[in-house]
């Protein structure tokens, strides 16, 4: 007897089984008929067929008159499982799907990819355009069934798909038999038939990537964050800056073996003790432990090259109680413009002279840019005075020595050159002379 | 007459040099003073970042190669006439080689200053300005001179008595008895050369290179 049990809880128990959500899975869903279809144009590649279109489709099919529809439900189903195991490489007599193809010869329409959700599903639109409720069956039951050709009829036939260990294609060729079989029966009743193959899940998930790729050529390393720039260590006697220095890294080591640079440039310092008068500038850094660093500057006017010159007469470093002095001659640029260096240190080409008893310490300043006079009210460095000038002192001196041999050399080039064979008493038609052998 | 000029290869040549070495350091000289940075032309800077080691060694070599610039000059001015006048009056060959001598003296001034200035040269320890110390500046500066001066008046001495030498050779030709005559004059020609010596001689006395 046939087993009534279709009912539309059930098939809500068939969606609620279904994946989660993407939008993107679907399902092959093939129809057949014995008599014919209506024409639909083929969809193009990757196009998910969504249930409206469906739902066109089937009421254009299913509309006049009543018709017996078979709807074949596989657990699961893919395009793939017919590409794997429909014998399609050349070996047809592989193929599980012989009942399938031959079915499929007359009056067919294949729906590559028909979308697959939760809401709605291929029951529920038949249910919709037939009126009827669907009658879910086993295939046996099917011959005992008294089948009214004059109603609409929807037969549920539910297959089951291939678990993890067992080899698809027993099963899906088992499940072939069935479709044969049915539609043997539905032949011998001779009831016209329109059947729909298709599948509650895909089978094969194929996740695809995201387009969220920009288009267009970008780098694989991501854009670094811009580095924050530490804001220049400023002065101030009352309202305007006076004094400004910057360094990227100010390093200070107070023992012979130089482990124990400390980069000073990580702290704030304090600058509570500085001056600034007209022709002195001191800038005192006070920063933890104890440690002080003191930039004394004077500027003056020089009549010869008649404009005002400051220099960075000394830098002082003291800890605690001890302190050291660091002369430089060589730091000194125009007074209204800043000094700027890459390295100011006080051992390797040494700006900065240690003239201490303990000449154990150093110091060593990183891109070091420091102005004490002429800031305007802008709290930006003047021009920057470079310590590297175009030419250092060795080209120079290599410019000279080569450019000097150079001229020797081309001078002495020309006067040979404007050498001449003397031809003032050639006489070619007048007589040899006479060479005397007598003295 | 441009034109003549400008068919020698040679005289093309060092217009277009002459002329792009000017523009160079004109449009230089015009972009640092737009930009006021006539501040950083600054010959104390050349003078005391230069090394003396250079200056004392350009000395050097300019004291001796100058002289024989000038000896090989005279040499060839009075050689080019010796030969040729003798061939017509053989008995001048051995009376004006005298001239040869003069130019040739010229040389060894040269090499003997030369010689003298390099012995000056010692090593020093310094590297920067203050650690090489005035008397290096000062040593380097005055062999430098010295070998300028020696050189240029070789060079000049020797083009001098060259010429000289030359008129001489020609004159013995035609009448034998103008040669001693003659010879007076490249004397004094040649005490010129002897005047370099001596003030480069004076200028390195005071030298003292090292530490």
């Amino acid at each position: 007897m046939a087993q009534c049990s279709a009912k539309s809880s059930f098939i809500l128990c068939f969606c609620l089984f279904w994946s989660s959500g993407a939008s993107e899975t679907h399902v092959p869903l093939l129809v057949w008929s014995s008599h014919s279809l209506p024409p639909v144009s083929p969809p193009a590649e990757g196009h998910i067929t969504s249930h409206g279109e469906l739902g066109l489709f089937l009421s254009a099919a299913l509309s006049s008159g009543s018709h017996t529809v078979l709807l074949f439900l596989q657990e699961r189903l893919s395009q793939d499982d017919f590409t794997l195991y429909g014998g399609v490489y050349g070996n047809k007599e592989d193929s599980a799907f012989k009942n399938l193809e031959a079915a499929l010869q007359s009056h067919s329409t294949v729906f590559p990819a028909v979308e697959c959700s939760r809401s709605s599903s291929v029951p529920v639109i038949l249910e919709q355009e037939l009126g009827v409720e669907p009658l879910l069956l086993t295939p046996d039951a099917l011959e005992n069934l008294k089948l009214d050709a004059t109603v609409s009829n929807l037969l549920l036939i539910s297959l089951p798909y291939c678990h993890q260990n067992q080899l698809c294609r027993e099963e899906l060729r088992r499940n072939d038999e069935v479709i044969g079989r049915v539609l043997k029966t539905l032949e011998a009743k001779n009831v016209p038939y329109t059947a729909i193959f298709t599948g509650l899940q895909p089978s094969r998930m194929i996740s695809e990537s995201s387009f969220s790729a920009p288009v267009g050529r970008s780098l694989l390393q991501s854009p670094a964050p811009p580095p924050s720039v530490r804001a220049p260590i400023m002065f101030s006697s009352s309202v305007n800056p006076c004094i400004m220095m910057w360094a990227q890294n100010i390093n200070v080591s107070f023992t012979e073996t130089g482990e124990d640079w400390t980069d000073l440039s990580t702290q704030t310092p304090n600058v509570t003790g500085s001056l600034c008068n007209g022709s002195n500038s001191i800038l005192v850094l006070n920063y933890n432990a104890g440690i002080t660093l003191s930039f004394f500057m004077s500027q003056r006017f020089f009549p010869v090259s008649a404009r005002r010159w400051f220099n960075l007469d000394s830098v002082q470093l003291r800890q605690n109680a001890v302190s050291a002095s660091f002369s430089s001659r060589s730091i000194y640029a125009p007074a209204e413009y800043s000094y700027h260096c890459q390295m100011v240190n006080s051992f390797r080409d040494a700006l900065l002279i240690n003239e201490n008893t303990n000449a154990s310490w150093r110091l060593n300043f990183i891109d070091f840019q420091i102005q004490g006079f002429g800031l305007a009210n802008t709290t930006d460095f003047s021009y920057a005075s470079d310590c590297a000038g175009f030419f250092t002192a060795g080209i120079w001196m290599g410019l000279i020595t080569s450019l000097l041999m150079l001229l020797i050399f081309v001078y002495g080039l020309q006067m040979i050159l404007q050498l001449n064979t003397m031809d003032r008493f050639d006489d070619p038609k007048g007589p040899c002379i006479s060479v005397p052998q007598t003295d | 007459m441009l034109l003549e000029l400008m068919m020698n290869g040679h005289a093309l040549l060092y217009t277009g040099v002459t002329l792009a070495f000017w523009s160079t350091i004109l449009i230089v000289g015009i972009c640092y003073t737009i930009f006021d940075l006539g501040f950083r032309f600054d010959v104390a800077w050349f003078l005391t970042e230069t090394s003396p080691y250079m200056w004392a060694n350009l000395g050097i070599g300019l004291a001796i190669s100058l002289s024989v610039v000038g000896a090989a000059w005279g040499i060839y001015i009075t050689g080019s006439s010796i030969i040729g006048g003798g061939v017509k009056a053989p008995r001048i060959k051995t009376k004006n080689l005298v001239s040869i001598i003069f130019c040739e003296a010229v040389a060894i001034y040269g090499i003997i200053m030369a010689i003298v200035i390099s012995n000056m040269a010692e090593r020093f320890s310094g590297t920067t300005p203050d650690t090489i110390g005035s008397k290096n500046y000062q040593a380097g500066y005055s062999m430098f001179g010295a070998g300028l001066t020696v050189g240029f008046s070789n060079l000049f001495c020797g083009i001098c008595v060259g010429i000289v030498g030359s008129g001489a050779a020609l004159a013995d030709a035609q009448n034998g008895s103008l040669f001693v005559k003659i010879l007076i004059v490249e004397i004094f020609g040649s005490a010129i050369g002897l005047f370099g010596v001596i003030v480069a001689i004076l200028q390195t006395s005071k030298v003292k290179m090292g530490d």
